[in-house]
C-alpha cells in the first residue's frame, strides 16, 4: 500500500466531510427542540411553552429563534464573539500558520498533505457544528417507521424516532438505532457487476434494455420478480407498469419472517385476507399467543409504548399473559407465563374457546369443541384466564404470533371478536403489503417454474433469499439454472453468489422511497447522505425494466407522487411546497387506511376448517425456529454493534446457541457449550447447545440469522445456521428431531452468566426489585417498609456536598415496570457515544464496552421463572467511590453532579473501576479505534471524544447533549425546560422507562419519580448517594393463580 | 569449658560464627566467591535467570505495544497479575529492612550475617516491584510522571485522596532508603575488595564505589552513626510500605478489600513472606559460597521461628477476616468470605495459601524441622507460593464476585501474565546472582567485628573449645 493511495482515501474522505453530499431537496431539518412532538402532541415532555400553541415550523434555529419569544437570541454570534474566548482570529491564523509550517515540514508518510477546503459559500441551512435533524423512515418489513436522523456536516450519526410519526412516537428498535453502523459499513458491496466483471450503471440500463425488449415480445414470459414484502406506493406503481409491459411477467414477494398465519387466518375467520393492528391502551388484558409483540415486528415500537403506558401501578393496570415455548422479552414482562411447546399452541386455543363458550360466549361453540380439553399446561391457568377474559370483555386482546399457523390466527380472531374485542384493542384492515403474504407459499411456486426451466430473468430484489428460504427449495442450485439473475443487495452475501448481475444496493439512508406504516400512514423516505459507494435502491433496479432507469429514485417518486390525481392532505401550495412539508413532517397527512367494517365470523365454517389442521401434531422433540432479536433473519449479521449486543434473555453475543430447558438437556445429558448435531428430517445441523430458564421441555428453539458464510468480515461464521434445517411446510415447529453429543465443546461469549441475583446463595437485598400490586397498593405492606430502608438519607460523618442551589441536578429515574429488556438503549448509546465493539474474544474476556447494559435476573424455579430487567449505567453517585481513588484526578465531579471522566488525564489504572460497586466503568483494554475504517469515521459523533487505548470511559448522562442544550437555551435567555433534554438511551427507550433532567426542579418528571413510593437506589447501603433511582417492578397477578393457593 | 555459658545469646545455643576465625579466614573466605572466576554452576543459573529476564522483555515490550488487553483483566477483575505481583515483591522486600534496620536496633548480633543478603534482596525485589505499577496502566507513558508531584503546565496535581499517590511515595522512598542503606554497609567491603583484587580495572571501579573509604577512625565513627540514623529511618518503613500498599485496598468499598486489619496483617505477611524468600535463597548460597561458618544452623532456626511467628500473625488475620465478615452481618463480606473464598471459583487458590500459610509453618514448633534443611527448604518454597496466593485472593477473587451478579466475571491470565511473572523472577535472579558475583554476599567488615565482639565476651564457639 503505497502512501499515495493513503493520501487519495483520506483526501476523499474528507471531500466528503466537507461537503454538503445529498443530491435532491432534502428537506426537513430540526434542531434539538423540536425532538418533542411537533404538533398537538399528547407527550408529557413537552415543555411549557410548547403547549400554548401548535409550535410553528421552523427550518434552522435561527428561523426558529426569530419566531419564539426572543427575537434578541437570533443574533446568535454578535460581531467580535470571535474575540471573546481569549484567542482572536488573528492570533488563531498566526497559530495556525506556524502549527502548518510545522506540519509541513515534518509531514512523512504518516501525515498525509490535505487540502482542506472551507465553504466558501456556506451552504444554507448548514453551520458547521451544528447538527440537523431529518425525517425519514425505514421498512424492516415492508412496513415503515418514522424516524428523525441526527446530520452532521451532511454525515448522518444518530437516528431517533420521529415523534410526529404514528407507529415509533419518537422512540426506535435496537435494529433502527444500529443502521447507522450498517450505513458505514466497509464490507457493503460497492461494485455493480456482470458476473466478474465491473460495469457502469448505463451498461446495466442498456443490458436490460436490450432483454427487456427480446422479453417483451413473448409478453414478458420467463420474467419473474422476487422482491421483498413492501407497502411502497411508488414500487406498487411501478409493478403496475412493469406488469403492463410484461404482462406475463410475475412478481413474487419473500421474507424470510412473514405475517402470512394472521392473513390467512383472517381469511379462514372472515373470508377475506386482513391484517391485524393492536391497541394496548384500552387493554386490560392481554394474552399472547407466542407472540413477542413488545420487540418483533412493525408495531412493536407502539405497542410498547401503550403496554408501558398501561404498567403505572392502579386498579388499572393491566395484565399480561404469555404462552411461548421460549423465553421473550414479552414473555419476560409477563404476570403469568405459560411455558408450551409451539405445536400444542393451537389446542391450548381451541380449549380456551371451549372454556369461554361455556362462560356464555356461545360463538365460541364450534371452534371451543375441537379443544382436547387437556394438555401439557395447568387446567387452573387457563380456567383464571377465562375467568380474566371473560370479565374484561371488550378491554382485552389476544394476539397471535406470527410464528404460528392460520388456524391459530383464526382461532385468535374468533376469540378477539367473540370478546368484543374488535374496533377497540384490534382492528382488521385490508393488507397494505403489494402482497398479501410473503412467506414461503409463493416461492416454493417460483421454485417449481425456476425447476421447471420457465425462467429466463429473473430479479431479486428480496433479502437474501439463498441464505433465508427454506431449504427444501434448493435456492442457490436453482438460481443458477436462471439464465439471467439480477441481484439487488447490500452485500456480496450467499445469494449474491448465484446471481449473474449484481447491483449493489443502497442503504436506507442513501435512499429515496416511500412505504406505509402499518395504519397506513405514508411516509416519504429521503436520504441523508448519497450513496457512499454508488448503492441503487429498488426502485431504481425495477424502473429500468420500464425504460425509466436514468431517471433516479428521486424524480421517480416526485413523479409518481406529483401524479396523483389529489394530494393527500388536501394542502394548499404547489406541489413543492406540500412535497417539502411531507419531507420535513416526516409523514403524508391523511393517508392512514381505515379498518375493515363488517367484519363477521362464521363459527361453524370456521370449526370445519380448522378441525383438519388442528390435528396435525407429530411425536418427538419439537424443533422451533426463533426470529433473533439481534440480527433478524441475518440481514444485519455483519452490523457489530447488534452482533455485540448481549441477547435479551440469554445475553449471549457473537453467537447464537440450540436453546433448550433444563429438564430436557438433562434428559439428553447435554450441558450448556456442549456441540450437539441435531437430526431432522434426514438433514444434520451442529451446534452448540445453551439451556435457557423458562422453556418448554422436549422442545429446542434454533434462533435464525447466523452461520452467515458470505457477508463482510463481521458477520461471517458467526453461530450455526439453522435455515439448513428449515423446511416450507413446517417454517416454524415441528416435531421429530433428534439431538447427538458430538463430544465437542463450544465456547460462548455470554455477558451474563448469572441467573439469579444470588447465584451463590448469599442473602443480599435484590437489586432488582418486585413485588405483586396488592403489596405496592398497600401503603403498610413488607414491600413499602423494605424499600424505605433502600433510599433517603443515611448516617454519615461528612455532610454531603448541598446542590440545592445549582441551576440544574441531574439525575435519572428508571422504572422496572416498563423497562422490557429490549435493548434499544444499549444501541443508543453505543451509536450516541462512538461506543467501540471488542468482538467475541472481547466479550469473552470481559472486556464489552456498552456504557448501558441490561441486568437480567430471573427470579423461581429454573422452569418457570419470573424475568426482570435492570438497565444500568453510571449512576453518577454523590459520594462516588471511584473518584477518590484516582491517582490523577481523572474523573471528578461536576457542579451539577455529573461524575465526569477525563479521558486526556486517565493513565489507566482501572481503580476507579475495581472500586465501582455498580462496575458500570469500561475500559480500552486495547486500541479498538485506532484502525477503523475511514467510512466508519464519518459516523462517530463529532461530539464525543473517541477514547484511545488505557483509558476508561463510561455514561456521562450524555454530557454532550446537555451542554448542547444548555448553549441553545443560554442564547434563548432562560434555562432548560423538564423535557427538553433527553439522554440517548432515555430518548431510544420505546417504552419511556428512563427519564432524566433535573432534580432541582421540583416538578420535572425525575423529581416526582425520585419521590415515588417505589423509588430505591441500587446498593443503597453503601452510602453513595447514587443519582439515578430505580423504580420497583410490579406484577400483577391473577388473584386466582396468587402464589401459595 | 564444662558449664554452660550463662552470658551467651538466650535465644541460640548454636554458634554464630564457627570454626576458629581469624580477620584473615573470614576475609578469605567471605571474598573468594567474588575474586575467583565465575564457575559452571554461576554461569548455567545465570543462563537460565537471562533466558526468563528475555521473557520479561518479549513480554514488557508486548504489553506496551499492543494494550494492557494483552494480559487477561478484564470489568471487574481490574486489576489482576501486575499488582498480585507488585504485592508480592514488595512483601519479599520486607524481610531486608527488618534484618538491617530492626535487628539492628534491637541489637540482635545474629542479623550480622545475613543482613547483606537480605538487604540486596529488598532491593531487587523492590526492582521487581517497581515494574508493575507502571506496566499495568493502560497508558505507562503517562503514568510515569504524572503520578509525581511536580508544578506542570496543566496545573493539575496528583490526586492526594487516592492510595495509589501514597504509594507512589511510599515505594519510592523505601527504595531510596533501601538502596542507601545497603549501598552504606558495602562501603567497608568494595574497599576491602579494592585493596584485594588484582586486576587494575576493577581495583578502579571498587574504588570509585568505594568513595575513598580508609577504614580511618573518624571513618569508622561516622560511618556508624550513619548507618544507625539510616537504620532509624528504615524501621518505620517496614512498617508503612506496606501498611500504605495495604490502603490501595483497604480504602475501597470493595467486599474483601474493606477491612481495617489490612496495614498489621500485610506487614506480618510481608515479613512472612520475605524470610520465605531469603531462607529460599540463602539455603543454597551458604552451601555454594562456603558461607556455612557465618551463615549458621542458628541463623535459620531464628528466622524459622520468624516464620512461624509471622505466619501465626497472618493466620490470625484470615481468622479476623471471616470473624468481622460474620459479625457485621453484611451479606455482601460473608458472601466473599465465607462462599466465594471457600466455595468459589477460585477456592483451590485459597485453599492452597490456607495451606501454605497458615498449616506449613506450624511444623517449626518442632526443633527436628526448625533445623532440618531440607524441610525447612520446602517449607519457604511452600510459603512463598501461599503468600503469592495470599495476593491472588485479595486482588483476583474480591474482585471477581464484589456487589451485583450482574458484573461478576470469571479471570483467567494469559501468557504474557504469566511470562511477566516468571519473568520478574528471572530479573530478580539475575541481579542476585550478579550480586553474588561481584560483591561480598556477607558484609564482612560487620562478621570480623562480631567476631572481635564474641571474642571480647570469649564465647566464639570454636575458640572456647579449642
Amino acid at each position: 500500500m503505497s502512501c499515495d493511495d493513503n493520501h487519495e482515501a483520506r483526501a476523499k474522505d474528507r471531500a466528503r466531510r466537507s461537503l454538503p453530499v445529498v443530491g435532491g431537496d432534502r428537506v426537513g431539518e430540526r434542531e434539538l427542540g423540536s425532538r418533542e412532538p411537533v404538533a398537538g402532541g399528547t407527550g408529557p415532555s413537552q415543555g411549557p411553552e410548547n403547549n400554548a400553541r401548535p409550535l410553528p415550523l421552523w427550518r434552522s434555529i435561527e428561523e426558529r429563534s426569530l419566531l419564539g419569544p426572543h427575537p434578541g437570541a437570533a443574533n446568535e454570534f454578535p460581531g467580535g464573539a470571535a474575540e471573546l474566548d481569549g484567542v482572536s482570529r488573528r492570533s488563531f491564523m498566526q497559530l495556525l500558520g506556524v502549527s502548518t509550517a510545522i506540519a509541513t515540514v515534518g509531514a512523512a508518510c504518516r501525515k498525509p498533505n490535505e487540502k482542506i477546503i472551507p465553504f466558501v459559500r456556506r451552504p444554507e441551512e448548514t453551520t458547521p457544528g451544528n447538527a440537523l435533524h431529518f425525517a425519514t423512515a425505514y421498512a424492516l418489513e415492508g412496513y415503515t417507521s418514522g424516524l428523525l436522523v441526527e446530520s452532521h456536516e451532511g454525515r448522518p450519526t444518530k437516528i431517533e424516532g420521529n415523534p410526529a410519526h404514528p407507529e415509533t412516537i419518537g422512540a426506535t428498535t435496537v435494529i433502527e438505532q444500529a443502521l447507522i453502523l450498517g450505513l458505514y459499513d466497509d464490507d457493503r458491496a460497492k461494485q455493480l457487476r456482470r458476473g466478474g466483471e465491473a460495469i457502469a450503471w448505463q451498461t446495466y440500463l442498456a443490458d436490460v434494455r436490450t432483454r427487456g425488449a427480446k422479453l417483451a415480445e413473448k409478453g414478458g414470459a420467463g420474467l419473474r420478480f422476487l422482491t421483498g414484502p413492501t407497502t411502497s406506493p411508488l414500487l406498487a406503481d411501478l409493478r403496475r407498469r412493469i406488469l403492463e409491459r410484461f404482462p406475463q411477467a410475475k412478481f413474487v414477494s419473500y421474507g424470510a419472517v412473514a405475517n402470512d398465519g394472521a392473513v390467512e387466518g383472517s381469511k379462514m375467520a372472515f373470508g377475506r385476507p386482513l391484517v391485524p393492528r393492536h391497541h394496548l391502551a384500552p387493554a386490560a388484558v392481554i394474552l399472547s399467543l407466542d407472540s413477542d409483540f413488545l420487540a418483533d415486528g412493525p408495531e412493536q415500537t407502539r405497542l410498547s409504548r401503550e403496554f408501558g403506558a398501561r404498567r403505572e401501578p392502579s386498579r388499572d393496570m393491566n395484565r399480561l399473559y404469555v404462552v411461548e415455548p421460549a423465553m421473550t422479552v414479552t414473555g419476560g414482562m409477563a404476570d403469568h407465563r405459560l411455558r408450551l411447546r409451539g405445536s400444542d399452541v393451537g389446542s391450548l386455543v381451541a380449549t380456551l374457546c371451549g372454556l369461554l363458550s361455556g362462560r356464555g360466549l356461545s360463538t365460541l361453540g364450534p371452534v371451543g369443541s375441537l379443544g382436547h380439553g387437556q394438555g401439557s399446561w395447568d387446567p387452573k391457568w387457563l380456567v383464571a384466564l377465562c375467568g380474566d377474559l371473560e370479565r374484561n370483555r371488550g378491554r382485552s386482546l389476544i394476539i397471535a404470533g406470527r410464528r404460528h399457523p392460520p388456524v391459530v390466527h383464526s382461532f385468535c380472531a374468533a376469540l378477539n371478536v367473540a370478546l368484543g374485542n374488535l374496533g377497540s384493542t384490534v382492528e382488521y384492515g385490508a393488507p397494505l403489503t403489494t402482497d398479501a403474504t410473503s412467506g414461503t407459499a409463493a416461492l416454493g411456486a417460483l421454485a417449481e417454474d425456476i425447476a421447471a426451466g420457465s425462467v429466463d430473468t429473473l430479479v431479486v430484489t428480496s433479502e437474501n433469499p439463498v441464505y433465508s428460504a427454506p431449504v427444501d427449495f434448493k435456492l442457490a442450485q436453482l438460481f443458477k439454472r436462471v439464465p439471467n439473475v439480477i441481484y439487488h443487495g447490500l452485500y456480496e452475501d450467499e445469494t449474491a453468489a448465484t446471481c449473474n448481475t449484481f447491483v449493489p444496493a443502497a442503504h436506507a439512508l442513501e435512499s429515496w422511497g416511500d412505504g406505509r406504516a402499518t395504519d397506513g400512514i405514508v411516509s416519504i423516505v429521503q436520504p441523508l447522505i448519497a450513496p457512499l459507494w454508488g448503492g441503487h435502491t429498488e426502485a431504481e433496479v425495477l424502473s429500468a425494466f420500464v425504460g425509466d432507469g436514468d431517471l433516479g429514485t428521486h424524480e421517480l417518486l416526485r413523479r409518481y407522487w406529483r401524479g396523483m390525481a389529489k394530494l393527500p392532505g388536501n394542502l394548499a401550495g404547489s406541489f413543492d411546497n406540500v412535497w417539502e412539508r411531507w419531507l420535513a413532517d416526516g409523514i403524508v397527512p391523511d393517508t392512514g387506511a381505515g379498518a375493515e367494517s363488517g367484519v363477521t365470523i362464521n363459527g361453524q365454517a370456521l370449526a370445519q376448517a380448522a378441525a383438519p389442521l388442528l390435528a396435525r401434531s407429530g411425536a418427538g422433540l419439537e424443533i422451533a425456529f426463533a426470529i433473533d432479536p439481534k440480527v433478524f433473519d441475518g440481514r444485519f449479521a455483519n452490523n457489530a454493534w447488534l452482533q455485540e449486543l448481549a441477547h435479551p434473555i440469554t445475553k449471549l453475543t457473537w453467537d447464537n446457541g440450540l436453546l433448550l430447558s433444563e429438564t430436557t438437556a438433562k434428559g439428553l445429558e447435554v450441558e450448556t457449550g456442549d456441540v450437539v448435531e441435531i437430526t431432522y428430517r434426514d438433514r444434520k445441523v451442529e451446534a452448540p447447545a445453551l439451556i435457557v430458564p423458562g422453556h418448554a421441555d422436549d422442545a429446542i428453539t434454533l434462533p435464525l440469522g447466523y452461520g452467515r458464510t458470505a457477508t463482510g468480515h463481521v458477520g461471517r461464521a458467526v453461530g450455526f445456521n439453522g435455515n439448513e434445517l428449515r423446511t416450507s411446510d413446517a417454517p416454524w415447529f415441528d416435531r421429530g428431531a433428534t439431538i447427538n453429543k458430538t463430544g465437542k465443546r463450544f465456547k460462548f461469549a455470554i455477558t451474563q452468566d448469572h441467573f439469579t441475583m444470588s447465584p451463590d446463595g448469599r442473602e443480599s437485598p435484590p437489586p432488582a426489585v418486585s413485588a405483586p400490586l396488592a403489596e405496592v397498593l398497600n401503603a403498610g405492606s413488607m414491600f413499602h417498609e423494605e424499600l424505605e430502608e433502600r433510599r433517603g438519607p443515611q448516617a454519615v460523618i461528612h455532610q454531603p456536598v448541598d446542590y440545592s442551589g445549582q441551576a440544574y441536578k441531574w439525575g435519572m429515574a428508571i422504572d422496572l415496570n416498563k423497562c422490557t429488556g429490549c435493548n434499544a438503549c444499549v444501541v443508543a448509546c453505543q451509536s450516541e457515544n462512538n461506543i467501540a465493539s471488542v468482538g467475541k474474544d472481547g466479550v469473552g474476556r470481559g472486556r464489552e464496552m456498552q456504557w448501558i447494559r441490561i441486568d437480567r435476573y430471573f427470579t423461581g424455579s429454573p422452569e418457570d421463572p419470573e424475568m426482570i430487567n435492570q438497565p444500568l449505567g453510571c449512576v453518577h453517585c454523590e459520594t462516588a467511590p471511584c473518584e477518590y481513588v484516582c491517582p490523577v484526578n481523572a474523573t471528578v465531579h461536576s457542579d451539577e453532579g455529573l461524575n465526569e471522566m477525563i479521558y486526556n488525564r486517565c493513565i489507566g489504572t482501572r481503580y476507579c473501576s475495581n472500586n465501582c460497586p455498580y462496575k458500570v466503568r469500561r475500559f480500552n483494554f486495547l486500541d479498538y479505534t485506532g484502525d477503523i475504517s475511514a467510512a466508519r469515521e464519518l459516523g462517530m459523533n463529532p461530539e464525543v471524544t473517541v477514547r484511545s487505548r488505557g483509558v476508561m470511559e463510561k455514561c456521562t448522562y450524555c454530557v454532550q447533549r446537555i451542554e448542547r442544550a444548555r448553549i441553545a437555551t443560554r442564547i434563548e435567555g432562560r434555562t432548560i425546560a423538564d423535557g427538553e433534554l433527553q439522554t440517548a438511551c432515555q430518548q431510544g427507550c420505546p417504552t419511556q422507562a428512563i427519564v432524566f433532567g433535573s432534580l432541582n426542579d421540583p416538578n420535572s418528571k425525575v423529581s416526582q419519580l425520585h419521590t415515588d413510593t417505589r423509588r430505591y437506589d441500587l446498593l443503597h447501603e453503601l452510602g453513595t448517594r447514587p443519582r439515578t433511582a430505580y423504580l420497583a417492578r410490579v406484577r400483577n397477578p391473577n388473584p386466582e393463580l396468587a402464589k401459595g393457593d | 569449658m564444662a558449664a554452660p555459658n550463662l552470658s551467651h545469646d538466650p535465644l541460640g545455643e548454636l554458634p554464630l560464627i564457627e570454626g576458629t576465625q581469624t580477620d584473615q579466614t573470614i576475609n578469605d573466605s567471605l571474598l573468594t566467591h567474588v575474586l575467583r572466576g565465575a564457575g559452571k554452576g554461576w554461569w548455567m543459573l545465570f543462563g537460565c535467570a537471562l533466558s526468563m529476564l528475555g521473557l520479561l522483555v518479549i513480554a514488557i515490550s508486548w504489553t506496551l505495544y499492543k494494550g494492557i488487553g494483552v494480559w487477561g483483566n478484564n470489568i471487574p477483575v481490574g486489576w489482576a497479575f501486575g499488582i498480585i505481583n507488585f504485592v508480592w515483591w514488595i512483601g519479599i522486600g520486607h524481610a531486608g529492612t527488618l534484618i538491617s534496620a530492626i535487628l539492628l536496633l534491637f541489637q540482635q548480633k545474629w542479623r550480622t550475617s545475613i543482613n547483606r543478603f537480605a538487604e540486596a534482596m529488598t532491593l531487587f525485589a523492590v526492582i521487581c516491584a517497581l515494574l508493575f505499577p507502571l506496566l499495568h496502566t493502560g497508558r505507562p507513558w503517562f503514568a510515569a510522571y504524572w503520578l509525581m508531584p511536580y508544578p506542570s503546565v496543566q496545573r493539575i496535581w496528583p490526586q492526594f485522596k487516592s492510595p495509589l499517590t501514597w504509594d507512589v511515595f511510599a515505594v519510592s522512598t523505601y527504595f531510596t532508603i533501601s538502596l542507601l542503606f545497603w549501598f552504606l554497609g558495602l562501603v567497608p567491603d568494595l574497599a576491602a575488595l579494592r585493596e584485594t583484587t588484582k586486576s587494575k580495572t576493577k581495583r578502579f571501579i571498587y574504588g570509585l564505589f568505594a568513595m575513598g573509604w580508609r577504614g580511618s577512625g573518624r571513618h569508622w565513627a561516622e560511618y556508624k552513626w550513619a548507618y544507625l540514623l539510616l537504620a532509624g529511618l528504615s524501621t518505620p518503613l517496614v512498617l508503612s510500605v506496606h501498611t500504605i500498599v495495604s490502603f490501595d485496598f483497604a480504602t475501597s468499598v470493595i467486599p474483601g478489600w474493606h477491612t481495617t486489619i489490612f496495614p498489621p496483617y500485610f506487614v506480618a505477611g510481608a515479613v512472612f513472606s520475605g524470610f520465605a524468600m531469603v531462607m529460599t535463597w540463602m539455603i543454597p548460597a551458604r552451601h555454594f559460597l562456603g558461607l556455612k561458618h557465618v551463615v549458621t544452623m542458628k541463623h535459620l532456626e531464628n528466622m524459622n521461628k520468624i516464620m512461624l511467628v509471622t505466619g501465626m500473625m497472618v493466620g490470625y488475620g484470615y481468622l479476623m477476616e471471616h470473624f468481622i465478615a460474620w459479625y457485621s452481618g453484611n451479606p455482601y463480606e460473608m458472601g466473599q468470605f465465607f462462599l466465594t473464598r471457600w466455595h468459589g471459583p477460585m477456592r483451590w487458590i485459597f485453599r492452597t495459601m490456607m495451606f501454605c500459610n497458615v498449616v506449613v509453618p506450624q511444623i517449626f514448633w518442632l526443633k527436628r524441622f526448625r533445623t532440618s534443611i531440607p524441610v525447612m527448604w520446602v517449607a519457604a518454597i511452600l510459603i512463598n507460593v501461599g503468600m503469592w496466593c495470599e495476593r491472588f485472593n485479595i486482588v483476583v477473587t474480591s474482585l471477581h464476585r464484589d456487589f451485583l451478579p450482574s458484573s461478576w466475571k470469571d479471570y483467567a491470565p494469559t501468557w504474557v501474565d504469566l511470562s511477566l511473572f516468571i519473568g520478574t523472577i528471572g530479573l530478580f535472579s539475575t541481579l542476585f546472582l550478579l550480586f553474588l558475583k561481584f560483591v561480598p554476599a556477607v558484609a564482612l567488615t560487620e562478621v570480623k567485628e562480631l567476631r572481635h565482639e564474641l571474642a571480647e565476651h570469649d564465647v566464639v564457639a570454636g575458640e572456647t573449645h579449642a
